[in-house]
Formats: C-alpha cells, sequence, structure tokens
C-alpha cells in the first residue's frame, strides 16, 4: 500500500492538516480525563474505606474500549463516505481515472488512508488504555485480540462509508446512506432478533411449539445468526470473554432465548469477524465497480 | 492518430453520440466545435478512457483503445475543462502525485515536472498551494499535468473556458507551440474564432453526429461556395439574368429590385469569369460580392440550418 500514490497522497495532506491534531487532542483529553478521574476516586476511596476497587480499573478499560469502538462505528463511516465523493465533487476522480491508475487502486488506497486516520487514533489511546497495566487484570495478548475486532469493525465500517461514497455521487448522500445502513445493521439485526423473541413467546407462536422441554421459553431461532453481520455484537462478545463479565454479553446464545451450542456459536468472534471482512470484501468490489469507466 | 468509427452513447432514450466517425491525422491540432449538448464531452470522455461506449470502435496510433485501455492511458494526455485541484497540496506535490499515477517515481519524476513547470512557465511556483493559484496557473498547471507522461495525443475539452483574453492567448501559444513540436491535438471549443486561427482541422458536431469534417481551408471553402452571389446591376438586368441562367454552375437565381442573388456552385476564379462575361455581355454591374466564409458562419450555417434560411429570407424573391 506504500507504493499506492493516493495512499501518499492522502497521508500527507492528512497530517498537514490541523484536523487530525485536534481530533487526537480532543479524542485523547477526553479519555484522560475519564482515566484520571476515575483514578483520582478509586484513591479518595483508598483513604477512605481502605479499601481498594480493583473493579474500577477493569470499569476503566471496558470505558476506554466501548469508546473507542463507538468512535469506530460511528467516524469511519464519516471519514469514508466523503472519500470516493469528494474526488468527484472537487472533479479529480477523472484527472485520476485518465491515469494508468486503476479503479481498484484509487478506493484502496483511500480505504487504507481513512483506516490508517483511525487507527493513528486508537494506536495514540493506548498509553490510556495502559493505565490498567499498573494494577494488572489485562494481558497484551487481551489488547491484541481487541484490537483484531477493532481492526475487522473498522474495516466493515470503512467498505461500507466508501462503497456508499463510490454508488452515491455526493458527499451528503451518501454519508446519510452509510449511517442508514449502518444503524440497519445494528440496530436492525437486533430489533429483527427481538421480534422474533417477541413472537416466540406469544402464546401458540411457531417457534414455542416446536421447542423441546429445554427451549420452551421461546428465541430468535434463526435470526440469530444475522448477529454475525453487526460489528456490535462481536466487540460485546470479544470484552465478555476479555473481562469475564457475562452480564456485558452473557453470550450471544441467552441473549435472545435458548439457543443451544454450535460451532458458530462457541467461535463466535472468529465467525463475526470473518463474515465482515468478506463482507467487506464485496462492500469494496462494488465500489471498485461503481468507480470505474462506466455507462455513467 | 485517432480514428473513430460509428460511435455510440445513449442515456436512456437520448443519443449523445450517435454514428460518429472522426479521423485525427499525426501531428494534427483538430478543433472540435458542435452547440451545448452536440456529444463533444461524451466523446472526449470515450476517447480518454472515462466512459465505455454502447458501440463502435477507437483506434489511437493503430490501437484498439477500448480494448486496451490501461495502453491507451500512455498515449493519452487528458485536459478537462475543469480544474481538479487539491486543497493543501503544493505544485510540486500535485505534480510528483500524477507522475506517481503514471508509474513516474523519485528523480525521473522530479526532472520531468520541473521540465514541464518551466515549460508552461510555472517554474517559481512550485512551493505554493494549488488552490491559491490563478485560474490561468490553474489551468496552466492542468496542462503540465496532462504532459507528464509524454502522450502522444493530446485532448483539451474547452480549455479555455472562464480565462480571461490575455491568459486564453498564452495558453493558445502554448498549445500551438506544443503541436509545433509533433504532439497532435484534439481540442473542443465554443470559442470559434480560437479555433479558427489554432486548428489545421476542424470537426463539427452537431446531435452525436459529425456534421462536417477536414482542413480548415478546405471547409471555408466548401461553405464559401455555398454562399449567394449578390450582384446589383445598374442596367441591363434582362441580358444580366440571361447570362446567369444559360452559366452551368448556376443553380438558382432570386431577383429583388435591382439585385440578384445567385447559387453559384464555382470558385472564386470562376466567379470572377462570371463576372467578366457579364461585363462584357454590355451589363452594367454596379456590385458583385460573396458574403465571405469563416468557421463561425460554417458552423451557424450547419448547426443552425442557415443554409436554408438564406435563400428563403429574400422578400418578392423570383426563382427562375
Amino acid at each position: 500500500m506504500k507504493g499506492n500514490p493516493i495512499y501518499k497522497r492522502e497521508m500527507t495532506v492528512s497530517s498537514r492538516s490541523f484536523r487530525l491534531a485536534l481530533a487526537l487532542l480532543v479524542f485523547n483529553g477526553i479519555l484522560a480525563l475519564v482515566a484520571l478521574l476515575n483514578m483520582y476516586s478509586t484513591m479518595v476511596q483508598v483513604r477512605v474505606t481502605a479499601e481498594i476497587q480493583y473493579k474500577s480499573f477493569l470499569d476503566l478499560y471496558i470505558f476506554v474500549a466501548v469508546l473507542e469502538f463507538l468512535m469506530l462505528i460511528f467516524i469511519m463511516p464519516a471519514i469514508t463516505a466523503g472519500a470516493v465523493s469528494g474526488e468527484r465533487e472537487r472533479r479529480t476522480l477523472d484527472l485520476m481515472l485518465s491515469t494508468k491508475m486503476s479503479a481498484a487502486q484509487i478506493v484502496l488506497g483511500k480505504l487504507a488512508a481513512s483506516l490508517s486516520t483511525m487507527m493513528v487514533l486508537i494506536i495514540s489511546s493506548f498509553p490510556i488504555l495502559a493505565l490498567v497495566f499498573v494494577y494488572g487484570g489485562v494481558t497484551v495478548r487481551d489488547i491484541g485480540i481487541l484490537l483484531v475486532c477493532y481492526g475487522a469493525a473498522a474495516l466493515f465500517a470503512g467498505s461500507l462509508g466508501i462503497c456508499c461514497s463510490a454508488v452515491f455521487g455526493k458527499t451528503t448522500f451518501s454519508t446519510v446512506a452509510a449511517y442508514g445502513l449502518m444503524g440497519i445493521i445494528v440496530g436492525g439485526t437486533y430489533g429483527i432478533n427481538q421480534l422474533a423473541l417477541f413472537f416466540s413467546r406469544m402464546p401458540g407462536g411457531a417457534y414455542l411449539t416446536s421447542q423441546t422441554a429445554e427451549t420452551a421459553t421461546g428465541s430468535s431461532g434463526g435470526f440469530l445468526y444475522l448477529l454475525l453481520f453487526n460489528p456490535t455484537t462481536t466487540f460485546v462478545m470479544t470484552m465478555t470473554r476479555l473481562t469475564g463479565r457475562e452480564q456485558l454479553g452473557g453470550g450471544i446464545v441467552r441473549w435472545f432465548g435458548n439457543h443451544g451450542e454450535s460451532i458458530v456459536s462457541r467461535n463466535w468472534v472468529g465467525c463475526s469477524v470473518m463474515i465482515q471482512i468478506l463482507m467487506a470484501a464485496l462492500l469494496v468490489r462494488t465500489a471498485v465497480r461503481a468507480v470505474g469507466p462506466g455507462k455513467k | 492518430m485517432l480514428k473513430i468509427r460509428n460511435l455510440r452513447k445513449a442515456y436512456g432514450n437520448y443519443h449523445a453520440v450517435d454514428g460518429l466517425n472522426m479521423d485525427i491525422a499525426d501531428g494534427a491540432l483538430y478543433g472540435f466545435v458542435g452547440p451545448n449538448g452536440a456529444g463533444k464531452t461524451t466523446t472526449i470522455k470515450i476517447i480518454s478512457g472515462l466512459l465505455l461506449p454502447d458501440g463502435g470502435t477507437v483506434e489511437i496510433d493503430g490501437m484498439d483503445a477500448l480494448a486496451n485501455p490501461s495502453q491507451m492511458k500512455e498515449k493519452i494526455g487528458y485536459v478537462p475543462d475543469y480544474f481538479g485541484v487539491y486543497d493543501n497540496l503544493k505544485v510540486w506535490e500535485y505534480m510528483e502525485f500524477f507522475a506517481a499515477c503514471y508509474g513516474l517515481e523519485g528523480l525521473m519524476a522530479r526532472r520531468r515536472s520541473q521540465t514541464l513547470l518551466e515549460q508552461v512557465g510555472l517554474e517559481d511556483k512550485i512551493d505554493f498551494f494549488v488552490d491559491g493559484l490563478s485560474r490561468g496557473m490553474k489551468q496552466r498547471l492542468c496542462l503540465a499535468r496532462a504532459l507528464l507522461h509524454e502522450p502522444v495525443l493530446l485532448v483539451l475539452d474547452e480549455p479555455a473556458a472562464g480565462l480571461d483574453p490575455r491568459t486564453r492567448l498564452e495558453f493558445r501559444e502554448t498549445v500551438r507551440e506544443l503541436n509545433k513540436q509533433g504532439m497532435t491535438v484534439l481540442l473542443s471549443s465554443h470559442l470559434l474564432s480560437d479555433l479558427a486561427e489554432l486548428c489545421t482541422d476542424v470537426g463539427i458536431i452537431e446531435s452525436g453526429k459529425m456534421l462536417m469534417e477536414g482542413e480548415i481551408e478546405e471547409i471555408i471553402e466548401k461553405i464559401h461556395i455555398s454562399k449567394p452571389v449578390i450582384i446589383t446591376i445598374y442596367k441591363n438586368m434582362p441580358q444580366a439574368l440571361s447570362i446567369l441562367k444559360e452559366h452551368p454552375l448556376v443553380r438558382s437565381i432570386s431577383v429583388k429590385g435591382q439585385e440578384i442573388m445567385v447559387q453559384f456552385l464555382g470558385s472564386e476564379r470562376q466567379e470572377s469569369g462570371l463576372l467578366t462575361s457579364l461585363v462584357e455581355a454590355g451589363v452594367q454591374v454596379k456590385s458583385f460580392m460573396r458574403e465571405p466564409g469563416n468557421l463561425e458562419t460554417v458552423f451557424m450555417q450547419l448547426t443552425s440550418h442557415e443554409k436554408e434560411r438564406v435563400v428563403l429570407s429574400y422578400e418578392g424573391e423570383s426563382d427562375l
């Protein structure tokens, strides 16, 4: 990717821009403030009760991780939704396409630049995340797993944004479309499962009649697997495993009724990461087709 | 250099390019003229590989351009009717970025950029931000960008649009200089006076069809003979009409008072012969003239069917 001129140009421009520095300052400032307040309150508690609440350090870790994830999910589409449409609006896309650059190189260069910017933000916050190492409980491996989860979510959200940007001519439309689709994926898959669970629990519900005694409380059935597309579920499952707090996710299996054990539910994080990477590949392919010299 | 046959492109029911044929010879400076919506930009976009046609062939330097888009792009330098510049990018960075897009890196890219910036007169602006350049400078920068990979065909789509007269003149000179150096240039424009002075060849397009194409003098000559000869007779009108009626190159005659409008399909030399024969037959001629033909009249005539109107607009005409 280093050899991609678009990636190089995007990195030059973004590193020169004041916006990146400001985003780094604001984002890390908020995280640092919350982290330091958390540590201060723990210290005050120690003075009052002579008891160290180790749990609060884990809360800090969860807080930082959740904040970073939300940022990924909500900022990534905004960054990428203007990537191709912005070039169209500046009327530089045709200039690039008139060179030897292929549509795939343009789309991938743009996506890689957006991911790099996002990774700069995430990695810059690691010192704050590392505060929890002072008291232990979170290993470097845990952080690595979290990074993989972030990477998949960022790739998925970024590809969604870039696909909308390539398909829709204007940045405003592509941004609305990217957020709309992300909303459907995050909220929609959850809503469908809730609805399915609700109907299955109704007297005489289709599911209830087919349940065994063990699962008589109903479940969302096969709709559960729609959640594999939902990066929020992947993140919650990752955090559940990392922190051991079942109440966080409680295991997807128990979220929407009793589903029983399966290979997918046992390897939920791995499966969903794979599906999201595949989805990202499909979205990038769609973007490449929309950017290339076509019928328009 | 460029050969287009039966090129077609439709947007729904609208045929932007409809069976277009075009031939551009090596080293030509070809003016591509047509009213708005005639299909110029669509044609140029197809030539530049930015749009796929519905049918037809495009050959550049003997190569099927549609089958080899990547090789075709190496041969074409494309300058659109807009600047297409980035904020926060300096002139040298802009040039090196596009050089990299053409596969030129490092010292080679730097040298090529430097040479071209000198050629377009921007060598002292290399550390300026592109966005801060004037329109004329941006246009020259775009021209330099299009020449980075040493194309054999330079395609300019309305490059002078929005430029002031002085900048337009300078830009025209740069294009002329490039053409003198052997580069084939395809230039689309609405500024017919610019094309007439600059181009060696011209193609007139309307509704996606090529109406007329050829060397500029040839076209003006063709249109010249289609213009009527207006003869004002001082004395001996019947004799004048009798001579004109018998002349083999006279297609139609209309009379209004002492004025005769003749559709005469002859060259300037034959026009002079007609005048001599009238005078020798004792006709006293007060004036004898043919409306001059220039690219603008050619364009107007072809695109607004002026040809028919010239004859029909005469009051009290009496076709003999």
